[in-house]
């Protein structure tokens, strides 16, 4: 591998690696208020990718209640990005609303939320196959606008090419890592997030509607659970209504590598893995997502309390 | 067989109480927690609740707070019936309360948690004002308001329960053991403030283990036992009540010789649970 390889992986890993993170931090989200694992997230991710095409203006294919359709106007692509951010957000309102909120108000054991959420996932999953069909879909190609397909971060004689998509995902992601760490950390409702998340019963004692700021969780993740699935769709392609299943079982990987619930860790867990992928020889591409779980697993052997190992704080 | 006992308002009493409880049932863990129980609070009152361990005081004040269903009564506070009503919307009628074992917000500053109290409120300038009030009545907390909650003593965090509490200005503050597992000259500290609060006009329900400090401090008690108020009166009577002396005040000699009492009806009908 010669440097400029080298370099050129090393952005495109941090492009991936930035998408990693903010669809961890959906994951992450509602596991530090909820201490479950909302397994629709990935489909919700596979949702967004899908409502930001529609969105697009670009039309469906053969399959489907949707086939040959498209809507009759075209949003610009970061407003497409925005409004099908927003959709997923309702999805994840919707979800709380139907599998979580009936089980919590009977007091139900946290696994069975599990295998509820599970459901809506297989649920939403076959909703998207009976409407578009099981085509791949790619971005229509005026997305980019005027853009070159490719920056050149080398000079003219060492040429280290990054496409565009990959610099708008890294630059959109950040984005919304930093919107989102603001969120959490600067504002009334975050620090509420906060409350919630180490102890709910003070949390409603102080006066927080506990009901309604999960549901601004749910919101939430579903929102960065759209991005992630627009920002994947618009670099490779949505690769049909499964295509969120094999990210959702790397979202959890980086949670997990992260330390569940804990947001720093989720960002930096989202670009290890990232990068680490992106130094997978080709000729051994075909295990690319091998590396995940085999980060994973040395994680849980080693450092079992995460990436940046915040012990439990123990309740006296 | 219920034990339930109307109440004792002093007789010069003519508002409405603030907080009227009325055959209060809770049941918690499979069993009866709560049975019958009935209460008042008029305001400017400081009523404590005392009684053995389990014997449901807490119950008692997370029924209030709607953090526990009841199975049977109402709780009316302010002419209002709460029963059926969420935590937090008990807050902003204006009930806090201090929760047993302080539940500090451990990872937020200590400014942060006292921000959090008034989360019911809008007005930033009033809430800052608030917060000066309560660094004034606690300095230390002061000194450490940028500190994380969860590396304070529990002295300490005791003062921030309190003062978190108070800083969605309740009507009615409903405190849980403030007197936990702290030293005594930090629990003499604690009460100053309960007594300073009560002198400011804040009406307070205190429940406590240490029945002979909460007495001293308050207006009326109610005795607890097995999830029934079983006596109540006036703090100073029950201080020196036989059977409250011989259960939760080490059954040693009152400490000034008093006539007998003169008011037996007083505790009709409550003999023989000990």
């Amino acid at each position: 591998m010669n440097t400029t390889l080298i370099l050129q992986q090393f952005l495109n890993g941090l492009a991936i690696g930035s998408v990693y993170a903010i669809f961890a931090l959906g994951y992450t989200l509602v596991f530090s208020i909820l201490r479950v694992i909302n397994f629709a997230h990935g489909a919700i991710f596979t949702l967004g990718a899908y409502f930001t095409y529609m969105l697009l203006g670009a039309r469906f294919g053969f399959n489907g209640v949707f086939a040959n359709l498209a809507l009759p106007f075209s949003l610009p692509f970061p407003l497409a990005l925005l409004v099908g951010a927003l959709l997923s957000g309702l999805v994840g309102v919707v979800v709380e609303r139907l599998a979580f909120r009936p089980l919590r108000t009977r007091g139900a054991d946290p696994l069975l939320t599990l295998v509820s959420s599970l459901g809506v996932a297989v649920a939403l999953v076959n909703l998207i196959q009976y409407l578009v069909g099981a085509e791949i879909y790619t971005y229509p190609p005026r997305v980019l606008g005027s853009l070159p397909a490719a920056v050149n971060f080398g000079t003219s004689t060492l040429p280290v090419p990054v496409r565009t998509v990959q610099i708008i995902i890294f630059a959109v992601s950040m984005v919304i890592v930093v919107l989102l760490t603001y969120l959490i950390n600067g504002t009334k409702i975050g620090k509420a997030l906060q409350a919630v998340s180490e102890d709910a019963t003070t949390a409603s004692l102080l006066g927080i509607d506990t009901d309604r700021l999960i549901l601004f969780t749910f919101f939430l993740s579903g929102f960065l659970g759209g991005v992630a699935g627009t920002l994947v769709g618009l670099s490779v392609s949505i690769n049909g209504p499964y295509f969120g299943i094999s990210y959702g079982l790397k979202g959890l990987a980086v949670i997990v590598l992260g330390g569940l619930g804990d947001i720093p860790g989720a960002v930096l867990a989202g670009f290890l893995i990232g990068l680490v992928e992106s130094f997978v020889p080709a000729q051994y591409v075909a295990y690319k997502d091998a590396v995940a779980f085999a980060l994973l697993f040395a994680m849980l052997l080693f450092r079992p309390q995460g990436l940046l190992g915040r012990a439990v704080v123990q309740k006296v | 067989m219920s034990v339930y006992e109307s109440p004792m308002v002093p007789a010069t009493e003519t508002t409405t109480p603030l907080l009227q409880i009325r055959d209060l049932s809770v049941n918690y863990g499979g069993i009866q927690a709560l049975q019958e129980i009935s209460l008042v609070i008029n305001a400017g009152e400081v009523v404590t609740l005392i009684g053995a361990n389990g014997a449901g005081k807490s119950t008692t004040l997370r029924t209030i707070s709607r953090l526990l269903h009841p199975r049977h009564g109402e709780i009316i506070y302010d002419n209002r019936d709460i029963t059926k009503l969420r935590p937090d919307e008990v807050v902003r009628l204006g009930i806090a309360q201090s929760a047993e074992g302080r539940r500090m917000l451990t990872r937020l500053s200590v400014m942060d948690n006292l921000l959090l109290g008034a989360y019911t409120r809008t007005n930033r300038a009033e809430i800052q004002a608030d917060i000066e009030q309560q660094f004034g009545r606690f300095p230390r907390l002061k000194e450490r308001s940028k500190q994380l909650a969860g590396t304070l003593s529990g002295g300490e965090q005791q003062m921030l329960a309190i003062a978190r509490a108070l800083m969605s200005r309740p009507r009615l503050l409903l405190l849980d053991e403030p007197s936990l597992g702290l030293a005594p000259l930090i629990v003499r500290e604690i009460f100053a403030i309960i007594r300073e609060l009560h002198a400011s006009g804040v009406t307070i329900l205190l429940v406590e283990q240490n029945a002979q400090l909460a007495l001293q401090n308050a207006d009326r008690g109610y005795v607890m036992e097995a999830g029934r108020i079983t006596i109540n009166g006036l703090a100073a009577d029950l201080i020196n009540d036989d059977r409250v002396r011989k259960a939760y005040l080490g059954d040693v000699p009152p400490p000034v010789k008093l006539p007998p009492r003169a008011a037996p009806e007083e505790k009709n009908g409550l003999f023989g649970l000990r």
